[in-house]
C-alpha cells in the first residue's frame, strides 16, 4: 500500500511538471468557455457526468482488449445483469449490501463468461471471439426478456439527495458525484495497479506475449479469469451506478444506453490507455449532451447516435491509434 | 523473440513429417477413377431431390396463407443470410449494423411504391442500387480499419440508423409506418412466395458463381491473409469494398422483399436485436456454407412457427405451472434460444448446420455417402510472418 | 542492367533500426542468395523490395522505374513474385484454386461478369485451371491438384508456393528460404528446379537461404547481412570464407556454418 501511495505521489509529480498537462488543461478551458458562450454550459456538466458511466464502461472494454485483444460486447450487459439483480436483492436486503451482492453476481457472471466462452475460444480468430461476446449480450438481453419480462421496472438510487450542489447553474444529485468519484478512484487505482504490482504487469505482460509469460511461470488462464472478473466487476458497477440515476430499466437497458458511446469512448482514448478511457468518457458525453440541448439540431432524430458515430469515424479516420494511444 | 520462432517453425516440421501420409494418400486418390453412382443410386438421390422439392414447392400450396407469409419470410431471411455470409464468411468481416442495410432497403422500397407511385420492379432496383451505394460509402470510411473496428463501426451505423435516419416521417411514414403494398403480378401470400423463391434461387446462382470465378477467390485469398493475397495481385482494399458492396446490394434486395411482405414497415421492427439475429442464423448456419446459411436462415425465421407446430409453447405453459419461472413466448423463445445456439456452435461446432450436412450434400452431388466426412477443420487463421 | 535494384534502403521500427542503408541488385538472369544470422534484416529487406514496408529512406528500382510508393498488388502487376518464411498459400483451399488465385490479374472478365456467369468467364475459368495444371506438372505436383492445402507436409508446401508463385507471371521471384523443411535430396532438387526456371522462362531470382550447399551450388552471387546492414558481397565462395560473415555466424550459431 505504501509503494502504491508512492507511486501515486511520483504520478502527480511527473504529471505537474509535464507541458502536456497544460496543454490539456488548456483545452479544456478553451472548450468550457466555447460551451458556456453558447449556453450549453449545463450540457457541459451532465455530458461530463454521463461521460463517466462511458468511461467507467470502457475502462472494462481496454482492460480486456489490453489483456486478450478481444472487444468484448457484452461489457455492458455485465451491467444490467447487475441492476437486475439489484432490484431483486433490494427487496430483501439493504441497499448497500444489495448493491454488493449484485456486483458480486457481475463477478460470477464474467468468470463464466471467461470459463464458459473465452478460454474455449482461446486460439480462435478474434473475430469468433467478438461474435462470442455479442451472443453473450444477446443471450442475457434474451434471459432478461424471458426471466424480467419485456417491461419497464423502476429503481432508486443509492444516495436520493438531489439538490446539495450546483455547478454552472446545474444541478447534481449525490449519486451522479458518486458516480463520478467511483470512476476517478477507480481509474487511479488501476493505473496503479497496472503500473505498480506484479499481477498488473503479468497482464499486460501475458497480452504481448502469452508463450513468454507461460515460461516464466505465470498461468495465462488464471490472468484471464482475474481480468474477465475484474472487467465485469467494472461493467457492474457502472450499472448499479448509472441506471438508477434515469430512474427505470428494461432488457438490455445498458446495451442500448451505454456500450457504443463507451466503445467510442475506448477508441478515443487509444483502446489501450486507462486514461484515454477517462478522457474519450468525457468528449463523448459532453459531444452528445451538447447535441442533444443545442437548439439548431432540434428537427434531427436520433442526434445523441449522431454524434457517437461520427466521432468514431473521425477518430478511426483521422488518428486510428486514439487520443492516448501509441502508434501501432 | 526470435528463439520462439524458430520453436514454432520446428513444431510446424515435426507435424509435417506426421502429414507425410497425407500426401501418399492424395497421391493414390489421384489415381483411382472417380467414383459414379449405379443408376439406383441416382434413382435414390432423385427421390430425396423431388422429396425436398414437393416440400418447398407444393406443400406451401396447402398451407393457410399465415404460414405461407413465414415461408416467404424464412426465404427472404435466408438471402439476408447469403448476404451477410458474403461479408462474415468469405471476407471475415463482421457487419453488427445489417438490420440498418435491410431497413433502409425496406424503407427505400416501401417509399417509392407507397409516395413516389413507382413500379415495384423499379423500387426493389432502387432499393438494392441504394444498399450498394450506402455500403460504398460506410465501407469507403471503414475500410482504413479492418476486423475488430469494422464491427465497431457496423454496430453504431446501425444505431444510427435505428434512431435518426428511421426516425425522418417523410421517408418512413411516422410512428404508423410506410405502407408497402404486394406487387400487382405476385398479389397473394402464395405467388408472392414463389416470387421470393425465385429471387432466393438467383441470389444463390450468383453467390456460386462468385465463389467459382475471380471475385470469390480473390475474397477467400484476403479473408485468410491480406498479405498472402496482395501478392497475388489482388488489390485488398478494393475487394474488402467489394464484398461491402455485394453484401449491401443483397441486403437492399432482402429488405425490399421483406416490405413487401409484411405490407407495413415499421422502424422498430428494425433494431440492433435484428442484426444480431442475422449474425446468429448465418454462423449457426455454417460460415462460407451456402446451404448450410440458406437453411440456418430459414430456421431462425420460422423459429416461433416450429415451437408453436412441435408443441413446444405447452411445454413452456407446464414449465411455467410448476416452477417458479415466468413463461416463455415463442416471440421470447428466439431471443433465448438463438444466442444460446451460437454460442454452443462456436465453441463445439464451429462449421454450422452445413458441416453437419456435409455427408448429405455430398452425397446429393453424386459422392460416395460418408458419414465422417465433415469437411476439414476450420484453418486457423495465422498472420504469416512477411 | 539490373532488374531489381534496392538503393540505400534503411527502415525503422519505433527505436530499432531493422535495416541501415542496404544496396542489393539483382540482374537479368541472375540468381542471388541474401544470408545472414537469424534477425539479420533479410525479410525486412524483402518486405521493402514488395511493399509492404516503405523505407524511410532510399528507393527500390524495378526495370529501370522507381517503384517505392506502389503497393504490394501493383508490383505483383509489374512481375514481382514472393514466397513467405512460413507458406504463403491459401490453406483452405486446393492446390489448383490457390493457382487460380494467383492468376487473379490474368483472368480479364469483370467480377461482376463473374457472379452473373457470362459465358465468356466459364471459357476464362478453364484457361486458368488448364495453366495451373500445366505448372503443377512442370514442378511434380499434378497428383495434388485437387488436394487441400492445409494437412501438405512442409516441404511440399514449399513447392507449392512456387508452383503458385510462377501463376502470377513473374520476372524476379524472391523467394523465402525456399528449402526450409527439406531434407538434402529435396533440397537438391529443389536447386534443379530453380535452374530450370531461368532456363525456361528466363527469371531471375533472390532468394534468403539458409542451407549453404545450395547456395553455392545455384547462387550467381551473394549477400550478407547483419544487423540489418550489409556485412560482405560477392561470389559465394568468396562471402563463405569471407572473415567477418564466419565471425557473423560463429558469434550466433555455429551449426549454420557447418550445414
Amino acid at each position: 500500500m505504501l509503494t502504491l501511495a508512492e507511486g501515486a505521489r511520483t504520478r502527480v509529480a511527473e504529471a505537474m511538471t509535464s507541458p502536456r498537462t497544460y496543454v490539456y488543461a488548456g483545452v479544456v478551458g478553451a472548450i468550457t468557455a466555447v460551451f458556456v458562450a453558447l449556453g450549453l454550459k449545463q450540457a457541459l456538466v451532465l455530458g461530463a457526468i454521463g461521460g463517466s458511466a462511458y468511461g467507467l464502461l470502457a475502462l472494462g472494454l481496454v482492460l480486456v482488449y489490453k489483456s486478450s485483444g478481444v472487444f468484448n460486447f457484452a461489457q455492458a450487459e455485465f451491467g444490467t445483469v447487475a441492476v437486475y439483480f439489484l432490484y431483486i436483492f433490494k427487496g430483501v436486503l439493504p441497499y448497500p449490501l444489495a448493491l454488493l451482492g449484485a456486483l458480486v453476481v457481475a463477478i460470477v457472471m464474467g468468470l463464466l463468461v471467461e470459463r464458459l466462452i473465452v478460454r474455449p475460444l482461446f486460439d480462435a480468430p478474434r473475430v469468433t471471439l467478438l461474435v462470442a461476446t455479442a451472443g453473450v449480450a444477446l443471450a442475457a438481453i434474451g434471459l432478461e426478456f424471458w426471466l424480467g419480462e419485456p417491461k419497464l421496472r423502476s429503481i432508486t438510487p443509492l444516495f436520493s439527495r438531489g439538490d446539495r450542489l450546483a455547478i454552472l447553474g446545474q444541478r447534481i444529485s449525490d449519486q451522479q458525484i458518486f458516480l463520478v468519484v467511483t470512476l476517478l478512484a477507480l481509474g487511479v487505482l488501476l493505473a496503479l495497479f497496472f503500473s505498480r504490482t506484479n499481477l498488473g504487469l503479468a497482464i499486460l505482460g501475458a497480452s504481448q506475449e502469452p508463450v513468454a509469460t507461460e515460461l516464466v511461470g505465470i498461468s495465462v488462464r488464471r490472468l484471464s479469469s482475474f481480468t474477465w472478473g475484474l472487467a465485469a466487476l467494472l461493467g457492474g458497477i457502472a450499472g448499479v451506478l448509472f441506471v438508477p440515476i434515469s430512474g427505470t430499466f428494461g432488457p438490455g437497458a445498458m446495451t442500448s444506453a451505454v456500450l457504443i458511446p463507451a466503445f467510442t469512448a475506448a477508441v478515443l482514448g487509444g483502446m489501450s490507455s486507462l486514461p484515454g478511457a477517462f478522457l474519450g468518457g468525457a468528449i463523448v458525453g459532453v459531444a452528445q449532451a451538447a447535441a442533444i440541448s443545442y437548439d439548431g439540431f432540434k428537427s434531427v432524430p436520433g442526434k445523441g447516435s449522431v454524434v457517437v458515430f461520427l466521432l468514431l469515424v473521425v477518430v478511426l479516420a483521422v488518428r486510428p491509434q486514439g487520443l492516448l494511444g501509441s502508434k501501432a | 523473440m526470435s528463439s520462439l520462432h524458430d520453436a514454432e517453425v520446428a513444431a510446424e516440421r515435426q507435424a509435417a513429417q506426421v502429414d507425410e501420409e497425407v500426401l501418399a494418400k492424395a497421391k493414390a486418390e489421384a489415381h483411382q477413377p472417380a467414383f459414379t453412382p449405379s443408376p439406383g443410386g441416382w434413382a435414390a438421390r432423385g427421390l430425396v431431390v423431388f422429396v425436398l422439392a414437393a416440400i418447398v414447392l407444393w406443400w406451401p400450396l396447402h398451407r393457410p396463407m399465415s404460414d405461407v407469409r413465414l415461408f416467404a419470410d424464412a426465404a427472404i431471411f435466408a438471402i439476408i443470410g447469403l448476404s451477410l455470409n458474403v461479408l462474415l464468411g468469405y471476407t471475415g468481416q463482421i457487419s453488427l449494423g445489417h438490420q440498418a442495410f435491410v431497413g433502409i432497403g425496406s424503407f427505400t422500397s416501401a417509399y417509392l411504391v407507397t409516395v413516389q407511385k413507382l413500379p415495384f420492379v423499379v423500387a426493389i432496383a432502387f432499393a438494392m442500387a441504394i444498399g450498394g451505394l450506402q455500403a460504398l460509402i460506410l465501407g469507403g470510411v471503414a475500410l482504413r480499419v479492418r476486423g475488430l473496428y469494422f464491427a465497431l463501426i457496423t454496430l453504431s451505423y446501425g444505431t444510427l440508423a435505428s434512431d435518426s435516419l428511421f426516425g425522418i416521417a417523410a421517408f418512413t411514414g411516422g410512428g404508423q409506418g410506410q405502407p408497402a403494398p404486394l406487387p400487382s403480378f405476385a398479389d397473394t401470400p402464395y405467388r408472392y412466395y414463389y416470387f421470393c423463391l425465385v429471387v432466393l434461387a438467383a441470389v444463390i446462382w450468383v453467390d456460386y458463381r462468385m465463389i467459382k470465378t475471380k471475385g470469390g477467390r480473390a475474397l477467400l485469398a484476403l479473408r485468410e491473409n491480406p498479405r498472402v493475397a496482395a501478392t497475388f495481385g489482388i488489390n485488398v482494399r478494393a475487394y474488402t469494398l467489394y464484398a461491402f458492396i455485394v453484401a449491401g446490394v443483397l441486403a437492399g434486395l432482402g429488405g425490399a422483399l421483406l416490405a413487401h411482405r409484411r405490407e407495413i414497415v415499421q422502424a422498430q421492427d428494425y433494431d440492433f436485436r435484428l442484426a444480431l439475429i442475422f449474425v446468429i442464423m448465418t454462423v449457426v448456419g455454417g460460415l462460407r456454407s451456402r446451404v448450410g446459411v440458406v437453411i440456418g436462415s430459414a430456421f431462425f425465421a420460422l423459429l416461433p412457427y416450429i415451437i408453436e407446430k412441435v408443441h413446444l409453447e405447452t411445454v413452456f405453459r407446464i414449465l411455467s405451472d410448476h416452477t417458479p419461472l415466468p413463461f416463455l413466448s415463442k416471440e421470447v423463445a428466439a431471443l433465448v434460444l438463438g444466442p444460446l445456439l451460437l454460442l454452443l456452435t462456436l465453441t463445439l461446432n464451429p462449421g454450422g448446420i452445413g458441416q453437419q450436412i456435409r455427408p448429405l450434400t455430398r452425397w446429393l452431388g453424386g459422392r460416395r455417402f460418408d458419414f465422417h466426412d465433415r469437411g476439414e477443420k476450420e484453418v486457423q487463421i495465422s498472420d504469416v510472418r512477411a | 542492367m539490373s532488374v531489381l535494384e534496392t538503393r540505400g534502403c534503411s527502415i525503422r521500427f519505433g527505436g530499432v533500426q531493422a535495416a541501415r542503408d542496404v544496396s542489393i541488385r539483382i540482374g537479368e538472369w541472375e540468381i542471388v542468395g541474401i544470408i545472414g544470422p537469424n534477425g539479420a534484416g533479410k525479410t525486412t529487406t524483402f518486405n521493402m523490395i514488395t511493399g509492404f514496408y516503405t523505407p524511410n529512406e532510399g528507393q527500390v528500382f524495378f526495370k529501370g522505374v522507381d517503384i517505392t510508393p506502389l503497393p504490394v498488388h501493383e508490383r505483383t502487376a509489374l512481375g514481382m513474385g514472393r514466397t513467405f518464411q512460413n507458406v504463403g498459400l491459401v490453406k483452405g483451399s486446393t492446390v489448383r484454386e490457390n493457382l487460380k488465385t494467383a492468376q487473379h490479374l490474368r483472368a480479364g472478365y469483370g467480377v461482376v461478369a463473374g457472379m452473373v456467369g457470362l459465358p465468356q468467364t466459364f471459357r476464362t475459368e478453364t484457361e486458368l485451371a488448364e495453366r495451373s495444371d500445366l505448372l503443377l506438372d512442370i514442378l511434380g505436383l499434378g497428383d495434388l491438384a485437387d488436394t487441400r492445402v492445409a494437412g501438405l507436409p512442409y516441404g511440399v508446401l514449399k513447392r507449392v508456393e512456387v508452383a503458385t508463385v510462377l501463376a502470377t507471371d513473374p520476372d524476379v521471384l524472391l523467394l523465402d528460404e525456399p528449402s526450409s523443411g527439406m531434407g538434402p535430396e529435396e533440397a537438391h532438387r529443389l536447386g534443379d528446379t530453380l535452374l530450370d526456371l531461368r532456363r525456361e522462362f528466363g527469371i531471375s531470382i533472390a532468394m534468403i537461404e539458409h542451407h549453404v550447399p545450395l547456395v553455392v551450388r545455384v547462387c550467381d552471387y551473394v549477400y550478407c547481412l547483419n544487423f540489418g546492414e550489409l556485412l560482405a558481397e560477392g561470389k559465394p565462395e568468396e562471402v563463405r570464407n569471407h572473415p567477418e560473415v564466419v565471425r557473423a555466424y560463429l558469434g550466433e550459431d555455429p551449426e549454420d556454418v557447418v550445414a
